[in-house]
């Protein structure tokens, strides 16, 4: 009888593979299968040990993607076999990554899984831009909501409660939806003039970012066409990016990483 | 040969080098022994045992320039390839006194315990060092495992714990150090006096060594040129002389994560490294401080017995005051730095000050906590939105009112909560949160004396109580809490796989202490 194998759900961090977390790096250079996300870079990759078999699981633009039932699936099947499994995820793992019921279905077939944190989308933006996410005076709490919804439901939040000025709003997946988000936050309070930060790509070769406003920000993201993962940052925090409060090698990063127009942004 | 997959390590409960090498030593944090490097060059060696073990031994010892004694009754095919090298010689009898007269070290590698013990007490009679081959207490020292990019020597030892364990390190690193590095390290020494001329200030002579370690020089040692490599580097020291008296400093604000070193992040160890000095408060443990430079000045920060901590003005001057002095610092603090770690008003002063910065990011505590504790932060059943705030020791309210945290499917994470833990979940229940709603309080997450204790809003206080619970702590609320029952999985045993674990941990001896056995302090049942 074969030994059941063991699976670990891993946090890739947002792209850079320099947040990787040094025991990510060592699963995965001891990894029998390697089940990834398309947000894991290839860079990230490299640490795999390179007899490990990878399974691709990812949405790819114009395919379709491998159904969660059928990760879940794949998951157990390879345990099973008594392979050493890493399934790696973009960001945190147990941050609106689905990595939760991966886990659940494998402790359901009677399996181990352990779980390593990551450095989320939210925090590797914050980081690259140098702006908090808390922030005496302008910020005491911050939220992480998806903008992502069901087929066919409505965005379902309580939007009086998320129009509170002093906490920071993190929006997931909300690059279709943040027309719609914009106009309910504005419509429950939430000032026109609060300063968005879209990030997309963060912490990756590729990074671009755009500063605008919350009454502005459909358009003009909508204009930066972005290709590959956005996050919004939306709150007062977002003022604290600008040149006054940027060293020199900061401004030099920007300057060469930032290919959306200053000028047009209003709190650029 | 032992290779990282070999099935025998496949399902080893992999608690990757640091935490496992710091688990090793977790009774006691002294080192075990002293590694040295004995200069070998004409010395002579005595080998007992006729064997592969010797074989390897006395190998060794001629590669290091020694003159090596063979003394066994028997010596075997082992020796095939080294019996016509001129330094060795051999005895064929059992070891005597007289054997030993003028030798530096004795390898006992018989292979036979009675017959190494008897080397041993030769040894100790004629005052000669002696190692006894895979029994390392028996003798004086332990060998290490070798990765050899001579002169550069990378030498990995599990003070004779596991040797098999520090091989399999070996192993690993094996592949990341490039074969040029000898070439590069040999080319570094015929520098390293005329350096010393150039740039007599060690800090800034380190600091230049580094830029050549990591730029065009050193690309072109490895790449065969040391002639242009050596134009450069004088081109390159010319215009580090002349930039200025002090080198200038920067400062790196480091998220250290929640407590686990292995949770670090690359960029920040990376960057531990090169620190000159670290500033660091209360929530950074020793096993992350004694990954930083050891020669880095500490500064501490945090709370001191009978001490306030130092007020963050004054920590944000202190910084900008060391970079002044053209010193590299590293700013390490709990988690990350930009989640309640006031990491944005240290910057803003550096900002205005135009000392230049990085900031790393660095797992923060709800993220190790919701891992280590098998509690999701969101689940498409119970929580799309999650929030964290804090809780405040003077007020015992929360950092958001009470429409921003009672939303329906949002989890709430809670930092810096538990002074006012009674209070808080009271207030919960008065604004309307269901009582029965499920709570869970981690106490030291990641870290090897992890506590969760869970319960509900109505009861949940009195549980942690009971559990002595005291911090650092976290407390998350929501029915995502629930899911622990099944998700629970650190210091947790696992039925299925326990008998292989066991197995393992013998073979390995010592890694099995990696995993600490668990404090669970599950209160009542979540419902
Ligand atoms: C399915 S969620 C996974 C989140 C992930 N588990 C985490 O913790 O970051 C994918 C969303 O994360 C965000 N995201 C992930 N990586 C990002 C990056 N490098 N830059 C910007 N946003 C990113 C985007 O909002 C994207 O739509
Ligand atoms: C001043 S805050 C700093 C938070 C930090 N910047 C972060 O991102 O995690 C300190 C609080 O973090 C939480 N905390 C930090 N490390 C923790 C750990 N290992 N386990 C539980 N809670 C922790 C506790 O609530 C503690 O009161």
């Amino acid at each position: 009888m074969k030994m059941p194998g063991r699976v670990y759900l891993v946090g890739a961090g947002p792209g850079d593979p320099e947040l990787l977390t040094l025991k990510a790096a060592n699963l995965l250079a001891v990894a029998d299968v390697i089940v990834f996300d398309r947000l894991v870079s290839p860079e990230i990759l490299a640490f795999a040990n390179p007899q490990a078999r990878r399974i691709p699981v990812g949405k790819e633009p114009r395919r379709h993607p491998v159904p969660q039932s059928e990760i879940n699936r794949i998951l157990v099947r390879e345990a099973r076999a008594g392979h050493l499994v890493v399934r790696l995820k973009g960001g945190d793992p147990f941050v609106f990554g689905r990595g939760s019921e991966e886990a659940l279905a494998l402790r359901a077939a009677g399996l181990r899984c352990d779980v390593v944190p990551g450095i989320t989308a939210a925090q590797g933006c914050a980081a690259a831009t140098g702006v908090p996410l808390t922030h005496r005076g302008l910020a005491t709490s911050v939220r992480f909501i998806t903008g992502h919804c069901r087929a066919d439901e409505p965005l379902d939040f309580d939007w009086d409660g998320l129009a509170d000025p002093a906490t920071t709003l993190v929006i997931y997946m909300g690059a279709a939806n943040i027309a719609e988000i914009a106009t309910r936050l504005q419509g429950h309070g939430r000032d026109p003039d609060t300063p968005v930060m879209a990030i997309n790509n963060g912490t990756r070769p590729d990074e671009r970012r755009l500063v605008s406003r919350l009454a502005d920000i459909a358009i003009t993201a909508a204009d930066a066409s972005f290709a590959g993962p956005v996050v919004f940052i939306v709150g007062d925090v977002v003022a604290l990016y600008g040149d006054s409060h940027m060293s020199p090698a900061l401004q030099s990063a920007l300057a060469t990483a930032n290919d959306v127009s200053r000028e047009a942004a209003p709190y650029a | 040969m032992v290779r990282p997959h070999d099935t025998r390590f496949r399902r080893l409960p992999i608690q990757p080098t640091i935490s496992a090498l710091n688990a090793i030593n977790a009774g006691d944090k002294a080192m075990q022994q002293l590694p040295v490097c004995l200069n070998m060059s004409d010395r002579l060696v005595v080998v007992t045992g006729g064997g592969q073990t010797a074989a390897r031994r006395a190998e060794t010892a001629l590669r290091a320039g020694a003159r090596v004694r063979v003394v066994a009754e028997h010596v075997g095919d082992a020796f095939d390839d080294i019996t016509d090298d001129p330094r060795i010689e051999i005895r064929n009898s059992a070891l005597e006194r007289a054997d030993l007269d003028g030798v530096f070290v004795v390898f006992a590698a018989s292979g036979n315990t009675a017959d190494d013990a008897a080397v041993v007490r030769l040894a100790r009679e004629a005052n000669v060092m002696v190692n006894v081959a895979d029994h390392s207490a028996l003798g004086d020292f332990s060998i290490p495992s070798i990765i050899d990019r001579s002169p550069l020597l990378i030498a990995v030892s599990s003070s004779g714990t596991s040797p098999l364990f520090g091989r399999l390190i070996t192993q690993r690193l094996e592949a990341t150090i490039p074969a040029a590095f000898g070439n590069l390290t040999r080319f570094l020494g015929s520098i390293r006096d005329g350096l010393t001329q150039r740039i007599p200030d060690s800090r800034r002579r380190r600091r230049f060594l580094e830029t050549i370690v990591d730029g065009t020089v050193a690309d072109l040692v490895l790449s065969g040129n040391e002639e242009r490599a050596r134009t450069l580097l004088a081109k390159e020291a010319d215009s580090f002389v002349s930039g200025g008296d002090t080198p200038e400093g920067e400062v790196y604000l480091v998220g250290g994560g929640p407590g686990d070193p292995d949770l670090l992040t690359f960029r920040a160890l990376r960057l531990m490294q090169r620190a000159d000095v670290v500033v660091y408060d209360r929530l950074i443990g020793s096993p992350i401080l004694e990954l930083v430079r050891p020669d880095a000045e500490r500064i501490y920060v945090g709370k001191k017995r009978n001490q306030h901590a130092l007020p963050q003005d004054e920590i944000s001057r202190l910084l900008v005051r060391l970079a002044r002095d053209g010193k590299r610092v590293l700013r390490l603090k709990g988690g990350d730095p930009f989640i309640f770690g006031r990491g944005g008003e240290e910057i803003e002063l550096l900002a205005s000050e135009g000392i230049p910065f990085q900031i790393v990011p660095g797992i923060t505590a709800a993220s190790g906590c919701s891992s280590f504790a098998g509690i999701p932060l969101t689940h498409r059943d119970h929580a799309q939105a999650c929030i964290f705030v804090t809780g405040h020791t003077k007020t015992g309210r929360l950092s958001s009112d009470w429409a921003t945290v009672l939303q329906p499917n949002q989890t709430v994470v809670v930092y810096m909560g538990l002074a006012v833990l009674g209070d808080l979940m009271r207030d919960f229940i008065a604004n309307g949160a269901d009582p029965s709603l499920p709570v869970a309080i981690i106490e030291n997450g990641t870290r090897p004396n992890q506590k969760v204790a869970t319960g509900t809003l109505s009861d949940i206080a009195s549980i942690t109580e009971a559990a002595g619970i005291t911090g650092p702590a976290l407390i998350i609320i929501g029915t995502v809490v629930t899911l622990r029952e099944k998700l629970a999985w650190f210091n947790q045993p696992a039925p299925k796989d326990a008998a292989a674990t066991a197995a393992l941990s013998s073979e390995t001896g010592g890694l099995a202490a990696a995993s600490a056995p668990d404090v669970p302090v599950e209160g009542a049942a979540v419902r």
